[in-house]
Parts: C-alpha cells; sequence; structure tokens
C-alpha cells in the first residue's frame, strides 16, 4: 500500500518535472527569438510572385518589340494595351519572350498573358518544370 | 464563323512554323511577311473577307509547313552574317 502510494506520487512528481522543463525550454527559446522582421528588399514594390531578374528581362524585351522610349515607366504590373499594343503586338511580345528565354509556351496559357507580371510567372513555371 | 482567338492562334502557329527554318533569309522573311500580313488585315469590318482571309492564312501554313520539311533536308552550311553577334 505504501509502496503503491509512493510509486503514484513519484509519477506525479515526474510529470510536472517534466513541465517545467517544458516551460523552460519555451521561455528559453521564446527570448531567443527576436521579433525583427527580416528586412523586405525595399526594390519589390508590388508583391510579385516572380523573381526581379526574370521581370527586368521581360521589360527589356517589351521595351524593344514595341519600341518604346527610355523615360517609359514598365513595371511588373504595367498591361501590354496600356503601352499601346494591340492583340497582335502581345503575339509579337510573347514570340520574343520565347526566344530570350528558349521556352516554349502554351497556347491557351500565352493567350492568357496580359500582363509583365503574368509572363514572368509563367516563364518561371515553365523554367522550373524544366529544371 | 472565325474568331478573334482563331486568328491570333494561326499568327501564333505561323510564326512558330517560320522559326524552324535553318536559313537566316527566309526565318526573316516569314516572321516579317506574317506579321505585317495580319497588320495589313487588322482592321477589317466584312466578316466574310475575314473568313477568307483566315483561309488563305491557313492555306499558307501549309506551304509554310512544307517548306520547312524541305529546308531542313538541305541546311546552310556557315552561319549568316546577320545572325553572328556584335563582338
Amino acid at each position: 500500500m505504501a509502496s503503491m502510494a509512493a510509486a503514484s506520487t513519484s509519477l506525479q512528481a515526474r510529470p510536472r518535472q517534466m513541465v517545467t522543463a517544458v516551460k523552460c525550454f519555451s521561455q528559453g527559446s521564446r527570448s531567443n527569438l527576436s521579433f525583427t522582421l527580416r528586412p523586405l528588399p525595399t526594390r519589390l514594390s508590388v508583391s510579385c510572385a516572380a523573381k526581379p531578374e526574370t521581370v527586368d528581362k521581360v521589360c527589356e524585351v517589351v521595351k524593344k518589340q514595341l519600341s518604346l522610349k527610355e523615360g517609359d515607366q514598365v513595371t511588373a504590373a504595367t498591361k501590354f494595351a496600356e503601352l499601346g499594343a494591340d492583340s497582335l503586338d502581345t503575339v509579337e511580345i510573347v514570340m520574343g519572350l520565347e526566344e530570350a528565354f528558349d521556352i516554349e509556351m502554351e497556347e491557351d496559357k500565352a493567350q492568357a498573358i496580359e500582363t509583365v507580371e503574368e509572363a514572368a510567372e509563367l516563364i518561371e513555371e515553365i523554367l522550373k518544370a524544366k529544371a | 464563323m472565325v474568331d478573334k482567338g482563331q486568328v491570333i492562334s494561326l499568327c501564333r502557329f505561323l510564326l512558330r512554323a517560320g522559326r524552324q527554318y535553318p536559313d537566316y533569309n527566309i526565318r526573316e522573311y516569314a516572321k516579317r511577311r506574317t506579321l505585317d500580313g495580319f497588320r495589313m488585315n487588322k482592321n477589317l469590318t466584312d466578316h466574310s473577307k475575314v473568313v477568307d482571309a483566315y483561309v488563305e492564312g491557313k492555306k499558307q501554313l501549309e506551304v509554310v509547313e512544307r517548306l520547312v520539311k524541305v529546308y531542313l533536308a538541305y541546311p546552310p552550311k556557315t552561319k549568316n552574317i546577320m545572325e553572328l553577334k556584335l563582338q
């Protein structure tokens, strides 16, 4: 009887010890974790899923195809229609992008491209699938 | 009934087929001619004319694909100077 009581108390004591041990661990790790977030790169003003290098290369190809002057702004969110391109110009731009990146885009996906960002994302998807 | 998507697809097919030529001259010509041809008929309003142009485009696509096979049988031995990058 006494041994059983002793055993029960010892069993009770052990989990309490474990709990305190766990508490100490969490407290210790919390103090190690500082709440400073990683500084976001200030270049990316638009939340874009594509890499900036891809977006820059796409912008370059677009500028050359549409013969835009250096001062004209081409960012990730720019629609091709805003730059004065109609559907035929868009087809030409997409062909130019395919050649620049050495990829093949599917018909229906290529038809859906309307902004620089969509083009860059689709290009990265294809490059990832190729690798 | 020919809609815009079909026309765009035809343009894309023609451009893609023209890309396969090994000879620089005909490759550039195919690209230039398709874009010029589509731009010339861009503002057609009469639907029967649009259908005519589409049928013509389809015929040209067959021609291009046939010629690609012929040109690939006799590829040029040297690179054209226009294809060399400026150093």
